[in-house]
């Protein structure tokens, strides 16, 4: 194996020959990295989530705390939106902090284990899901109509035991379940998150003697 | 100290090691296109990292940790790969059509197959191997133990010495 490979490589070297002009162009232009295109999806996360809490302070500053239903709603929905932003914010330093000189098994840890992650750090903004039920509440509906309490009530507390299950439910131990995984399909971050999680698995199988 | 001042030294190099850089390209890339992108990324990494070359290693384990590290990440990310991405319209590397030795070009071909078949970490053990890098530096390279390096070498280069001799016969 090792004369054919060798062959191989003597062959490579007269018959190989590189693109001098564009070589000289890729080195001043360091952006085009593939591995920013893991930090673009990132900053795009980031600007979307930034736009939403900008919409939902508008939201909050055009209601003047005259309905506390409405408004604490979106207040809750807008922490959870500034904690995800932070996650990706944290997540774009940390990426932007990898090594490539490291050994493969270091580097390829840290990258996967980033990865995997993204499902604990924003796992938590489906707790935000019972207050899409609630902004509409209001003390005059709570006293004068039954159907709040047949109706809209249970649907807050349906959502708040959802919320609180998916919470529990969505995490790095349990990425290889079939359901999680129709889950993830959801999200592209999930699905990276699958593949990281596999990566690491590798990683450990290698390691061991 | 890092070796790797300027421009110039730094295209030398390049040209000095432009085999191992395509060796590592055409086992992790899944098509030319990605081979390609692959080689530049590999470029672009090493270029990036040329400030932080550590001499306690040597310039081969800085080179192969990069390439390694970013054709391993690469292949993940490839998976992700946004579609509109726009095509390459000029290519980095050339093969000129030298093919004297049809033999040796098919048990090149039947190698890399092989090769390509095997896990991410196997593949890279495996380059490193074909490449003469001693058990040391291979892993240096991959941070694992010596004694992990020999043991893992001898089973894969069973398997694939297998394989090599049914096809042959």
């Amino acid at each position: 194996m090792k004369s054919i490979w060798n062959a191989y490589d003597k062959k490579l070297e007269k018959s190989l020959k590189l693109n001098m002009r564009l070589l000289e162009g890729i080195q001043k232009d360091k952006a085009k990295s593939k591995l920013n295109s893991l930090v673009s999806i990132k900053v795009f996360g980031v600007v979307i989530g930034v736009i939403w809490v900008l919409f939902l302070g508008l939201l909050i500053y055009g209601n003047h705390f005259k309905n506390v239903y409405f408004s604490t709603s979106v207040a809750m929905i807008m922490f959870f939106s500034i904690i995800a932003i932070a996650a990706y914010i944290r997540h774009i330093v940390l990426i932007s902090q990898i090594d490539y000189t490291e050994s493969i098994t270091a580097t390829q840890t840290r990258l996967a284990q980033l990865q995997v992650s993204t499902i604990n750090s924003t796992r938590f903004v489906w707790l935000q899901l019972p207050f899409y039920t609630t902004f509409f509440w209001s003390q005059d509906w709570m006293n004068k109509d039954m159907g709040f309490w047949l109706i809209a009530f249970p649907i807050t507390l349906l959502f708040t035991v959802m919320a609180l299950w998916l919470y529990k439910s969505i995490s790095p131990e349990n990425l290889h379940k079939p359901w999680v995984k129709k889950l993830m399909m959801i999200g592209m971050e999930y699905k990276y998150a699958l593949a990281a999680g596999e990566l690491l698995q590798e990683i450990e199988d290698f390691k061991k003697e | 100290m890092s070796p790797i001042h300027t421009q110039e030294q730094f295209l030398q190099l390049i040209q000095q090691n432009k085999g191992i850089i395509y060796k590592v390209s055409r086992a992790y890339g899944k098509n030319d296109e990605d081979r390609e992108d692959l080689f530049q990324e590999i470029i672009i990494q090493l270029w990036g990292a040329s400030d932080r070359y550590n001499d306690q290693y040597r310039l081969s384990t800085w080179m192969y940790r990069i390439a390694l590290n970013v054709a391993i990440s690469f292949y993940r990310k490839e998976r992700r790969r946004i579609e509109s991405e726009s095509p390459l319209t000029e290519s980095m590397i050339e093969i000129a059509d030298n093919s004297e030795d049809p033999e040796l070009e098919n048990n090149v071909h039947l190698l890399q197959q092989f090769i390509n078949k095997l896990n991410e970490l196997d593949k890279a053990l495996m380059i490193l191997y074909l490449e003469s890098k001693s058990y040391k530096e291979i892993a240096e390279i991959l941070g694992i133990t010596e004694t992990n390096v020999a043991t893992k070498i001898s089973r894969i280069k069973v398997q694939l010495k297998q394989k090599f001799l049914t096809i042959k016969s």
